[in-house]
């Protein structure tokens, strides 16, 4: 009967009481929504990075003097456990000529075998000699001409796809079979990467290095994929909590329009809780019976909000990240559960003061207030 | 049993007192009904409402059933005023968005009574006051004598000892006056219900077996 007395009082003052749900709708869904963005933005960007996450980079320990890592060395990574593959890549910079043009460019050597899980092609194939997109359009170079390298030709057999990699550019890259640039280039390696068999196994394979290669003297320094992926995670989920902060201020508009609304009913209905209390309402009663209203008010707006929020976090990811292939997650799920609390949590603590504010009111002064 | 104990009462308006009852003595007896009269301003309804438990006296005590209400606390008295005493004010004082029958269902909610009971209590006591065609009315839809009515059957709800009437035909007209002084008085006699009424008017001093005078807050009769 309390919730049907709720219901009733929110009826009797209907423009203001959609008014309130409209409020914490808006918030709740703007709160849900950029949680929702915020997720996705994180999948698409980690996305990029899925395939890194378990590689580990080794370079020379320079601050201990060494500038490049030597045979010995990377046949002792080699036989490191939990490393799956292991890519040894020396480099060189040296200049590129193609029909007259000429440019510098950083030359690698790697086992062209394992330059596929790195790499992939625009066009050719993985054989003789692979140039970067930004090169191979500086150029205006296509797969089969002709390039010189440090006063060699080599035919180009493919061109890498764009992208990104945080050891090298593959847009700006020149890869030579390790035969091939061995024939150019006298130089030991200047890293090794490594694929470790499962991210929670690189822990173990550092402390292996450490153990093996560094026993006496710190040779290379190690590097982790992970941890970059990691902190970047944090960066994302922090301007996802920055934004949803933000979206939180139309919800606390809400509750400030929700503590308004109850304390002009609370004045309204000064003389029916005067009569409440006479016929035997408690002052807990009378607060319930404000707190109600105020739930109910809170559960329509949060729970509309909500739904409306996937809609919501749909559109955002259509404009700006142009995929919507994230918002039906599990996390979104979370981020709506979110919103949906925090909504009726303002509801109700907003209505705190005012039903507390009704429970003092004395009887008698109530019944006679006119 | 109601009995009062050099009652005063005082009211502060800024730096005004106003002492509106100045002294009271009175005993009423159970099944007793006695009606109170005065003039304007001289205290009636401030000692019904002490009465009721809905003020406390600056000074002096109030007893209900010889429990000394100035010692209960704000729970125990909203029980007491619950179960033991109902009220009927001049204005109805009705619930407008529930029912009839829902504004006598209420103070058995706030006991806790479970919703098949109080429905069946609720239309039993609308069927005594003549209104269990209009049970589903909302006050609006009733008239004053009918309102009047169902804040009858809201007051016995509980099944309260004291009726507490607050001039409950100053709004009505004679007819509808009589109806429900009638009812007042049938419970008074076939309940055994102790009645104090409050009233302006001279012509019903015959349903009560004793009507006591009250001027500028003091009883000058105690009848
Ligand atoms: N809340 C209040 N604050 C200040 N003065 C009050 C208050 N309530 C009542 N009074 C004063 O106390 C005195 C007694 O008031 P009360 O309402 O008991 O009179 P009454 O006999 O019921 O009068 P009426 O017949 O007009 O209803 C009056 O002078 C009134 O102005
Ligand atoms: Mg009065």
């Amino acid at each position: 009967m309390l919730v049907e007395l709720a219901l009733r009082n929110l009826a009797r003052t209907k423009v203001r009481s959609v008014l309130a749900i409209v409020g914490i709708l808006i918030g709740v869904m703007a709160i849900s929504s950029i949680g929702i963005f915020g997720e996705s933005l994180k999948a698409v960007v980690l996305e990029n990075f899925k395939d890194v996450a378990n590689e580990v980079i080794i370079t020379p320990d320079y601050t201990h003097g060494y500038t490049s890592i030597s045979e010995r060395t990377v046949k002792k990574i080699e036989s490191l456990p939990y490393a799956e593959m292991v890519i040894p890549v020396k480099s060189t910079s040296s200049l590129v000529e193609h029909r007259g043009k000429r440019t510098y460019a950083t030359i690698y050597g790697m086992d062209l075998e394992k330059v596929k899980s790195l790499f992939e092609l625009k066009s050719g194939n993985y054989k003789g000699c692979l140039v970067g997109s930004k090169i191979a359009e500086f150029f205006g170079i296509r797969v089969g001409e002709k390039i010189s390298i440090a006063g060699r030709e080599f035919r180009v057999d493919g061109i890498i796809r764009e992208g990104a990699r945080f050891d090298i550019n593959p847009n700006y890259a020149v890869i030579l079979p390790m035969r091939e640039f061995n024939r150019l280039f006298n130089v030991e390696y200047s890293m090794v990467i490594v694929k470790v068999s499962s991210m929670d196994k690189i822990d173990a394979f550092k402390r292996a290095v450490e153990r093996v290669v560094n026993r006496k003297e710190s040779k290379v320094s190690v590097l982790e994929l992970k941890m970059i992926v990691d902190r970047l995670k944090k960066v994302f989920s922090k301007m996802s909590l920055f934004l949803m902060a933000i979206a939180g201020i139309s919800l606390l508009v809400a509750g400030i329009s929700i503590l308004n609304i109850m304390l002009m009913s609370t004045i309204e209905r000064t003389k029916e809780i005067g009569i409440m209390r006479a016929i035997g309402a408690y002052r807990e009663t009378i607060m319930m019976i404000f707190l109600l209203e105020a739930l109910v008010l809170g559960l329509i707006g949060s729970l509309i909000g909500g739904a409306l929020s996937v809609l919501g976090g749909y559109a955002i990811d259509i404009l700006i990240l142009k995929t919507a292939k994230f918002v039906f997650t599990p996390s979104s799920i979370f981020y709506i559960v979110l919103g949906v609390s925090f909504g009726i949590l303002t509801a109700l603590v907003s209505a705190m003061y005012p039903a507390w504010k009704a429970s003092r009111l004395e009887p008698i002064k109530a019944l006679r207030y006119e | 049993m109601i009995e009062l104990i050099d009652v005063v009462k005082k009211y502060r308006i800024g730096a005004y007192e106003v002492t509106a009852l100045n002294g009271v003595n009175l005993k009423v007896d159970e099944g007793e009904f006695v009606i109170i009269m005065g003039p304007s301003g001289s205290g009636k309804s401030t000692l019904l409402y002490l009465i009721g438990c809905l003020d406390k006296p600056t000074s002096g005590r109030v007893l209900i059933d010889g429990i000394d209400t100035s010692k209960l606390n704000d729970r125990k008295l909203t029980e007491l005023r619950r179960d033991k005493i109902g009220f009927i004010f001049q204005q109805y004082h009705l619930i407008p968005t529930l029912t009839a029958l829902e504004n006598v269902e209420l103070p058995m909610v706030f006991k806790g009574v479970s919703k098949g009971k109080r429905m069946r209590r609720a239309e039993e006591l609308l069927e005594l006051v003549g209104l269990g065609e209009k049970k589903d009315r909302k006050p609006k839809e009733l008239s004053g004598g009918e309102q009047q009515r169902v804040a009858i059957a809201r007051a016995l709800a509980n099944e309260p000892s004291i009726l507490l009437c607050d001039e409950p035909t100053g709004n009505l007209d004679t007819k509808s006056g009589k109806v429900v002084m009638d009812i007042i008085k049938r419970l008074n006699v076939e309940e055994d219900v102790t009645v104090v009424l409050v009233t302006h008017d001279p012509s019903l001093k015959v349903y009560g077996d004793r009507v006591i005078r009250i001027r500028d807050g003091r009883i000058v009769d105690a009848g």
